[in-house]
């Protein structure tokens, strides 16, 4: 920090009677001769001064003495024990013994307690200038959750208060070690051994989070490793410290004169500095554990915190919210020779073999954890434990997009190490253990309900119990346990699920699996909560956005929710009605138009009718390709014709359709019965009820075999899940027509 | 009366000094004292409750000492500086005791509910401004010097350039620099703290 050159005082002062700002301004100008920077830091205590002469002389109007003042006044004190709390000097039950660091909001010191027990502790004196008392307020808020954090991989925090000259502290449990990271470069830890370190962290934080409790300022300085018997042992340090002193980490007022900022943005996860740490939940958590990780593996953060710092605070913030990270083997190879082969050697490899080992399954794990959009992370701590022991176990990651090659691959792998048989039995118990420990957290959370104080911590826990059930039925999806992967997921209150990937990857598998075994009630509930945990971009109008509406329409009315289907149609066209894509557009109308509508849902369709029309005039084969898509789309029109109640026009579209070659058999057999009740309708009755039997011989055929998936030729469960609706309906028209009423010809 | 033995140490080591230099450690001990028993002399005279500023308390300090060794007394910038630095003390110790007083051994009863700088209870504001004074003697001790004459000394501009023998004009506009800078270091400190 500099005072200022004499020629910045003489400015300063030469400028301060110029009263106009245009006037001051110029001569600024003209005085700083290019020198911007000079220019700025004058302009800077420029603006200061108003404000510090009133400061300033309402200060020096107070400075009056009083009797006390004279007889209480100390003796003359040695001047660094005035300025501060010191060694040697008691708060409260705590005699301090040394000083152990100083960080940027307050300086360590060791300590001795004298009661109830003897102990050391480390006592954290927060910098003067902090609003004490509601450090004090949030803290005590805390204290509840804190007090029931017990892990060992967790520095308790034991007490907390003010000092005598009024700064708040805190006190914790003492650990004597050393900075993650710092530790496994000097033992020269290999990646595996790092990541079985990670792997114990990551435990500790979802311990924290299962009790209400988000760390929010996980980094390196914050993660010390002691050593016991032997054995590197983590520990997570300052829980609740940073709630309590409200880090508002990314204010503007952070950002001292010279670029300075407090806190550590390289750590920081998107929300936190987006919103200055107003909305952070246990997956901000998830992201600094990514960036841990990262640095673990490479040696380096994903964003490098001189940059992140120099770039100025809203660069800062665009950075952290937008710009993708290298991976971390793409991030070593962009590094110098030296500084990559000082990386390998602290991982006691080749660099191109770290180069190499990172590649692949880490490079994904550690991108899931550093997503932008956090429901994109790992849902919880745990599961980001469990994809890096997946990886040192060769298996499967779930970061991974699964390819058949791919898990072949793991599957080789793993044989080589262990028998296959023996891993599944151990991964069985595992998830036995997992199910029987969430059983045993319930209880716990029944107890905490009674504290009313904590009401928004316990939805927070519920929602990362919900999240991690989530997870557990997924890891069971994978082992092809589907049937307790359904009740595990049936479990969950669908309120306390928020819209995420893993979410909705889990409910459309579970869906689709309940279909496949014609479990339609199941199936369409599993449908109805995928579409409410699948909301994550309102503005994602392409037709993979409306394609989970395949099945779930259908399913509810086969399942008979018909009114849950009338509002659930209407929903959807009102979110996702403006879409552009043709297949979008398709998707929509076909779904919608399962039951006969009203002519204001009728009106709703127009829009998408004309991007769909639009596509089948194209010449375009991707768009139009003349063959399956178009024969589908002009379905498509035709039904919307149908419930027009434009008979004619829909025979017309109907007859069309049969014109495209390779056309799925369900579109066929949905030609057919939509055309036997437009024929009908219009009076062709022979021709409707040779439609309808064609109909029916199919849609039977194909729901007396095994339902499948399908594909293009067979056709596919989307597709055919829409005939017997459409047969059910077909068939009802045939028997009331059969009797006609007088007035018909 | 002043402490005879006090003041002739004062005197003695004021001599000792040479003009404008750096204070001495050993006479400021001496100042503090002389400036607590006169202050306790005054209080005993006035009705309880009274209040004394201390530039009242300097300037007393100073008539007294110079009166009674009237050739000794040229440095006026060594009694001066003493008897600021020991006046910031006994303000400072003022300031963390009624602090500490309405606080309580808790800070539950805290009052400062307000962030902002300006808004400070002017206890707190002493020793948010004493802080940022150690900064500030730490990279120009020039400018730290006066703002200890100024602020805890309570000397008028004149008296300041007397003592440091430069133009009033100096003074004044060092003074309102340097607090501007206390201030705008505070708001710094403060919030890089958060």
């Amino acid at each position: 920090m500099s005072v200022g050159t004499d020629k910045e005082q003489l400015l300063f002062a030469a400028a301060l009677p110029i009263a106009d700002p245009g006037e001051r301004e110029t001569f600024l100008q003209t005085a700083c001769a290019g020198d911007a920077g000079l220019r700025s830091r004058v302009t800077e205590m420029l603006a200061e001064h108003a404000q510090s002469e009133r400061f300033f002389s309402e200060c020096i109007s107070s400075l009056a003495i009083d009797d006390a003042d004279v007889s209480e006044a100390p003796e003359l004190k040695n001047e660094k024990t005035v300025a501060g709390e010191m060694a040697g000097m008691r708060i409260d039950r705590y005699r301090l013994l040394r000083q152990l660091g100083e960080g940027g909001c307050g300086v360590v010191y060791l300590a001795e307690q004298e009661e109830p027990v003897r102990r050391r502790v480390a006592v954290k004196v927060i910098k003067l200038g902090m609003d004490t008392k509601s450090v004090i307020a949030r803290f005590d808020a805390e204290r509840q959750a804190l007090a029931m954090m017990d892990h060992p991989n967790i520095a308790k925090v034991l007490d907390g208060g003010a000092t005598e000259s009024g700064r708040p502290y805190f006190v914790l449990e003492l650990v004597q070690g050393v900075k993650i990271t710092t530790f496994c470069d000097e033992e020269k830890l290999t990646a595996s051994q790092r990541l079985e370190l990670f792997i114990e962290v990551c435990h500790a934080i979802q311990h924290a989070h299962q009790k209400g409790v988000i760390h929010r300022d996980i980094k390196p300085s914050n993660i010390l490793v002691t050593t016991h018997d032997g054995a590197p042992v983590p520990k997570v340090i300052d829980f609740g410290i940073a709630k309590a002193i409200e880090g508002r980490l990314m204010d503007d007022t952070n950002f001292t004169a010279d670029g300075q900022v407090v806190g550590t943005p390289a750590y920081m996860s998107p929300e936190q500095a987006e919103l200055s740490g107003l909305d952070v939940d246990t997956r901000s958590d998830i992201y600094s554990l990514g960036v841990l990780l990262y640095e673990l593996l490479t040696g380096r953060t994903p964003f490098d915190q001189k940059e992140l710092v120099q770039s100025g605070l809203d660069e800062m913030r665009r950075t952290l919210r937008e710009k993708e990270p290298q991976r971390p083997s793409t991030m070593l190879t962009s590094l110098t020779n030296t500084d990559l082969a000082v990386a390998a050697r602290h991982r006691q490899l080749e660099p191109p073999k770290l180069i190499k080992s990172l590649k692949g399954d880490l490079d994904w794990i550690v991108m899931k954890a550093l997503e932008k959009e956090r429901q994109r992370r790992y849902e919880t701590a745990n599961a980001l434990a469990m994809d890096v022991r997946r990886y040192l176990n060769n298996e499967p990651v779930v970061a991974r997009p699964p390819s058949q090659f791919y898990r072949l691959q793991k599957l080789i792998q793993r044989n080589k190490v262990v028998c296959a048989c023996g891993l599944i039995v151990a991964l069985t118990l595992l998830v036995g253990l997992e199910v029987s420990t969430s059983f045993f957290f319930k209880e716990r959370q029944a107890r905490m309900e009674a504290e009313q104080a904590h009401a928004n911590e316990m939805l927070l826990q519920k929602k990362a119990k919900a999240r991690e059930t989530v997870t557990e039925a997924g890891v069971l999806l994978s082992h092809g346990a589907m049937a307790e992967a359904d009740a595990l997921a049936e479990s969950i209150p669908v309120e306390l699920l928020s819209p995420s990937r893993e979410s909705s990857d889990v409910f459309r598998r579970l869906g689709l699996w309940n279909l496949l075994h014609r479990n339609w009630k199941q199936a369409a509930n599993r449908y109805i909560v995928l579409l409410q945990v699948n909301q994550v971009d309102k503005n994602d109008r392409t037709d993979q956005a409306t394609y989970d509406l395949l099945l779930a329409a259908p399913l509810m009315v086969e399942a008979g929710d018909l009114s849950d289907y009338d509002r659930m149609r209407r929903a959807a066209l009102t979110r996702l009605g403006g879409t552009t894509s043709p297949g979008a557009a398709e998707q929509l109308i076909k779904t919608s138009l399962l039951l006969p509508a009203d002519d204001a849902l009728l009106k709703q369709l127009e829009p998408l009718e004309r991007v769909v029309a639009g596509a089948l005039k194209s010449h375009d084969p991707a768009v139009n390709d003349g063959s399956l898509l178009t024969a589908w789309r002009v379905f498509a029109l035709a039904l919307l014709e149908y419930r027009r109640g434009n008979f004619n026009a829909a025979v017309t579209r109907l007859d069309e359709c049969s014109n495209y070659p390779k056309q799925s058999p369900a579109c066929v057999a949905g030609t057919h019965l939509v055309l036997s009740m437009a024929l009908r309708q219009v009076g062709r009755i022979e021709q409707a009820d040779a439609e309808l039997e064609e109909g029916r011989a199919m849609v039977q055929n194909q729901f007396q075999k095994k339902l499948e998936s399908g594909n293009d030729k067979t056709g596919k469960i989307e597709g055919w899940i829409v005939t017997p609706i459409l047969l059910h309906e077909a068939d009802a028209l045939a028997n009331s027509a059969a009797w006609p009423s007088s007035e018909s010809e | 009366m002043p402490n005879p033995e006090v003041q002739h140490d004062v005197t003695r080591m004021l001599q000792a000094n040479e003009p404008g230099g750096a204070m001495s450690q050993e006479l400021l001990p001496l100042v503090y004292k002389e400036l607590r028993q006169l202050a306790a002399a005054r209080m005993a005279r006035e009705m309880a409750g009274q209040t004394l500023q201390p530039t009242a308390l300097v300037h007393e300090a100073w008539l007294r000492l110079q009166s009674n060794t009237s050739p000794a007394w040229r440095n006026r910038a060594h009694f001066f500086g003493a008897a600021s630095e020991a006046m910031r003390r006994i303000l400072i110790e003022r300031a963390r005791r009624k602090l500490r007083l309405k606080r309580g051994h808790r800070a539950e009863h805290v009052s400062i509910d307000t962030v902002d700088v300006a808004q400070t209870e002017p206890d707190e504001r002493i020793l948010l401004i004493d802080e940022a004074l150690t900064r500030l003697n730490a990279t120009d001790r020039e400018l730290a010097r006066i703002v200890t004459l100024k602020f805890f000394g309570g000397l008028t501009n004149a008296e300041v350039a007397e003592t440091l023998e430069v133009t009033e004009r100096t003074i004044y506009n060092k003074w309102t620099f340097a607090k501007a800078w206390l201030l705008k270091n505070i708001r710094e400190e403060r919030d890089s703290g958060s």
